[in-house]
C-alpha cells in the first residue's frame, strides 16, 4: 500500500430532515479538508449529489410516523473507495429502484435515477424492517 | 441550513429572484412560494439568480420546473437562470435539463434582451 493511501471515517445519527442534511453535507466537507481535495472536485460533487438525493429520500420517506429510531449514517474513505452507509426505518422501496430518468417536465421522480448514474454502485437491501443503503464512487 | 430569498426588481422591469442556501427537499419550499408571489404580482419575466445556490437537489430542481411550467403558462412568460455554481451545471447536464433552461454566466447577462 502507497504511501498517500488516504483514510477517513464519520459516524453520525439524526432524526430530522434539516439537521440531517447539514450533517451529510458537512460530513463531505470534512473529508475535502482532511483530504486536501479542492471545492471543484468533480468526483466528490457527483458523490455529494448522489448522497443528498438517498439522503433526503431516506430522511423524508425513511421515518414513518410513531417511529423513533434515527438515521444512521457511517462515511468512509479507504484509498480511492468513499462509501456512504444509510439505513432507516420506512416502508420497502424496491419498486423505485429501476426507476428511469422522467420526462422534462416532471417536477418529481429524478432522485433515484440521478444516483445510480453519480455512483459507480448504488446497493440497497431490506434487512427486517430497515432499509439499508450504500453508495460507492471511486475518486 | 434554510434557504433565504430575496425578490428585486431589476432596472428593464424583470424580477431577479435570488435564493441563498441549498436548493433542496428542505429548502424547495421557500422558492416555489417566492415565485408564486411574484407570478401573482408582476409581469411573468423572471431570473433567478443562483449565484447563493451552494447545492441543487432533484426536488430543488422540481421547483425550478415548476416555475418554468407556470411561467411559461403566462402570455410572455419567460423564466432564465444566472450564475449557477459547478455542482447545478452538473445537475442541468444530468438530467439533461440544461436543454429546457436556458442559464447565463451572469444576472446580467440573463436580464439582457428580456
Amino acid at each position: 500500500m502507497g504511501s498517500n493511501h488516504q483514510t477517513f471515517e464519520f459516524n453520525a445519527e439524526f432524526t430530522e430532515l434539516g439537521e440531517g442534511l447539514d450533517i451529510l453535507h458537512r460530513s463531505i466537507q470534512l473529508l475535502r479538508e482532511a483530504t486536501g481535495r479542492a471545492q471543484d472536485d468533480r468526483a466528490l460533487i457527483l458523490f455529494e449529489t448522489a448522497l443528498g438525493e438517498i439522503g433526503g429520500n431516506v430522511l423524508t420517506h425513511g421515518r414513518p410516523p410513531g417511529i423513533e429510531r434515527p438515521v444512521e449514517y457511517t462515511l468512509r474513505l479507504d484509498g480511492h473507495t468513499l462509501v456512504a452507509s444509510l439505513s432507516d426505518s420506512g416502508l420497502p422501496v424496491h419498486e423505485h429502484l429501476s426507476r428511469e430518468m422522467p420526462a422534462h417536465d416532471n417536477e418529481a421522480g429524478r432522485g433515484l435515477a440521478m444516483a445510480r448514474s453519480l455512483l459507480d454502485e448504488l446497493g440497497y437491501e431490506r434487512d427486517g424492517d430497515l432499509n439499508r443503503w450504500r453508495l460507492v464512487k471511486r475518486l | 441550513m434554510a434557504l433565504d430569498v430575496e425578490t428585486r426588481r431589476a432596472e428593464n422591469g424583470v424580477t431577479v429572484v435570488a435564493p441563498t442556501g441549498r436548493l433542496d427537499v428542505a429548502g424547495a419550499p421557500a422558492l416555489k412560494d417566492a415565485i408564486n408571489e411574484v407570478v401573482k404580482n408582476s409581469p411573468p419575466k423572471i431570473v433567478i439568480d443562483m449565484v447563493g445556490v451552494s447545492f441543487v437537489d432533484s426536488t430543488g430542481l422540481g421547483s425550478v420546473i415548476s416555475a418554468l411550467k407556470q411561467i411559461r403558462g403566462s402570455e410572455g412568460g419567460e423564466l432564465r437562470l444566472a450564475a449557477p455554481n459547478q455542482q447545478v451545471r452538473v445537475v442541468l447536464e444530468l438530467t439533461t435539463l440544461d436543454r429546457v433552461f436556458p442559464y447565463y454566466a451572469t444576472v446580467e447577462e440573463a436580464l439582457t434582451g428580456l
